[in-house]
Parts: structure tokens; C-alpha cells; sequence
């Protein structure tokens, strides 16, 4: 790995490029790429030759590990993280792994406990609980 | 990890292709991006190509002189899939060794966990091999694992990434 700062994603050394970049839960890929075989399905009998082999096993990929289905639970998934002044990255990591206590969330996402973050505790928990009721209504 | 990415591309449509014009021409181009996007399958610094989702804009043709091909500068977004060292995701299980065990994850194939990156996991020989632990925690094939990844390696040849991952950390190895 070339360049001054070795990339670590727990401290959210990720480039400059990538911390922009706008990044999407599995849930949401799951969403997009359903839409899309299905208009494939609609134009050929046979979709799956249509497709890359990137693209098929990233929409088994997503479809198992999605853990909200419904296209307005995906969507207050994103709302509610996007409440927290979360980087991009930091949300999707949430949204994907659903830790279920605030230990959990911080262990997925070290970053949240820089020096000088707003995200005590409490917060998290806030937001831990937020998500679990979207779970319940699903 | 998932990125919506915009990019720019460049399009050649060959001259003896070109007698068509307006939509029949941009449609043209948005099959060859398609094409090109799907065959390039993955480059260093944006990961694996999965699916183009808009067509931005498509600029001015310039004739190459050689061929009398026509390139077209387009502008795309997509998504594509890539993973960071330190990240921290779920993958599966696809095959054990002695000395550890080999994970897909999204488009990748061949994440390797080593047994040095298990710890407190023991090898089990046998037709269907697995690791486990004394807490009777389970990692064979099929099974979820959560893990983090500590070195990636982008393969030009191949065009592919291969990584490195490891349990050391909490709240990871096999996810019921």
C-alpha cells in the first residue's frame, strides 16, 4: 500500500475520495439490483446470461445479507442514520451489521470514538433503539 | 463495502456502425458502456463493476484518425463493490484447510482467514472439515462470519482483489 497514511477503515483512513463518496447499505444494492433483473427479465427469456458474474453473485450477496426488505424500511434506515452526523461509510457499516448494543457499535465502528466526535454513549444508544423498531415493523 | 461511484468513460463506436443518429446512436453507446463496463469487471481503485445506474451525459464525438472510429467522452454513475483494510464485514464460508479457511464476500471469492487469525480455534479433519472452538462455536462450510479485513491486493492480471482477514476483535468469527 503506497501513499503517506496506511488505509484503515476503523479509523476512517479511507482516502479523501472514498470519504466523499456517496456509499450504499446491502439492503439498498439488494433494492437496485432486484429492479434491475427484473427489467432484464422483462426484456430476454434467459436474464442470468445477461448479467456479469459480478453482478450475480453481488445480488446473492445482498439478498442474504440484507437485513430489512421493505423498500420504506430500507429508506427510514438511512433516514434514521442520517440523523447521527455519521460519515457515509460509518452508516453503511451500521446499517449492514445491525449491532444490537452500544458496545457492539462501537467495536463495528471504532471511528465513532475519535477524540472530538459528538457521539457519546447515550446517543448511540438512542439510535441502536431507533433502528431496532424499524426491525419490528418490517 | 457498496459505492455509488460517477465516472467518466470513453466510448468508440466503429466507423462502419455509424450510420445511425440521435436516440438510435445514444442507444448504440449506452450498449457498448454496458458492454465495456461489464467486461472491464474491476480496476484498482474502484473495485468490482456491478451495474451502471444512470447515463449523466454523453459528449461531443471526435473522429480518431486512424480507424475513422468516433469516440464518445461519457459520464455514467454506477455501483461498484470494495473493500478497505480495517473494514469490518460478513462473508461465507467456501472452503477449509488445515491451516484456514477460504471466504466469499459480495463479487470476491477468495478472502483468506488464516487459522494464525482464529483465536482459540482448533482443525477438525475429516470429509467435511471445520474449525471450532471450546465454546462449541462452529466455522465449516456455509457458515456466516463476521471478520475484519487486515491487507487487500489488487491482482491486474486477474483483475481481481484478494484479501486477507482475521477475528482477532470483538464481535467477531461465526454469525448464527
Amino acid at each position: 500500500m503506497s501513499g503517506e497514511e496506511e488505509e484503515n477503515a476503523a479509523e476512517l483512513k479511507i482516502g479523501d475520495e472514498f470519504l466523499k463518496a456517496k456509499c450504499l447499505m446491502n439492503c439498498e444494492v439488494a433494492l437496485i439490483l432486484e429492479r434491475k433483473y427484473e427489467q432484464l427479465q422483462q426484456m430476454s427469456e434467459d436474464p442470468m446470461n445477461q448479467v456479469s458474474q459480478v453482478f450475480e453473485k453481488s445480488l446473492q450477496y445482498v439478498k442474504r445479507f440484507s437485513r430489512y426488505k421493505n423498500p420504506d424500511a430500507v429508506r427510514q434506515v438511512r433516514e434514521i442514520l442520517s440523523r447521527y452526523q455519521l460519515a457515509e461509510f460509518e452508516l453503511c457499516v451500521l446499517g449492514n451489521l445491525c449491532p444490537e448494543t452500544v458496545e457492539e457499535a462501537i467495536a463495528m465502528v471504532p471511528s465513532l470514538k475519535t477524540k472530538g466526535r459528538v457521539h457519546d454513549d447515550e446517543a448511540i444508544e438512542k439510535m441502536l433503539n431507533d433502528l431496532s423498531l424499524i426491525k419490528k415493523f418490517e | 463495502m457498496f459505492l455509488k461511484v460517477q465516472l467518466p468513460w470513453n466510448v468508440i463506436i466503429p466507423a462502419d456502425s455509424l450510420d445511425s443518429e440521435g436516440l438510435m446512436l445514444q442507444r448504440q453507446i449506452v450498449i457498448r458502456l454496458l458492454n465495456e463496463f461489464a467486461v472491464k469487471k474491476a480496476t484498482k481503485d474502484h473495485g468490482y463493476f456491478l451495474a451502471v445506474t444512470t447515463l449523466e451525459s454523453i459528449g461531443e464525438g471526435r473522429v480518431r484518425q486512424q480507424t475513422g472510429d468516433v469516440l464518445f467522452p461519457v459520464v455514467f454513475s454506477g455501483i461498484t463493490f470494495k473493500i478497505f483494510t480495517g473494514e469490518i464485514l460478513e462473508g461465507v464460508v467456501v472452503k477449509v484447510l488445515k491451516h484456514g479457511v477460504f471466504l466469499k464476500c459480495g463479487p470476491i471469492n477468495n478472502l483468506y482467514l488464516s487459522n494464525l487469525k482464529m483465536p482459540d480455534y482448533n482443525y477438525f479433519p475429516g470429509e467435511n472439515p471445520f474449525f471450532m472452538n471450546d465454546k462449541m462455536s462452529k466455522i465449516e462450510k456455509d457458515v456466516t462470519i463476521r471478520f475484519i479485513v487486515i491487507g487487500t491486493k489488487w491482482m491486474e492480471a486477474e483483475r481481481e482483489v484478494q484479501a486477507l482477514v482475521s477475528l482477532d476483535g470483538d464481535y467477531l468469527g461465526p454469525v448464527p
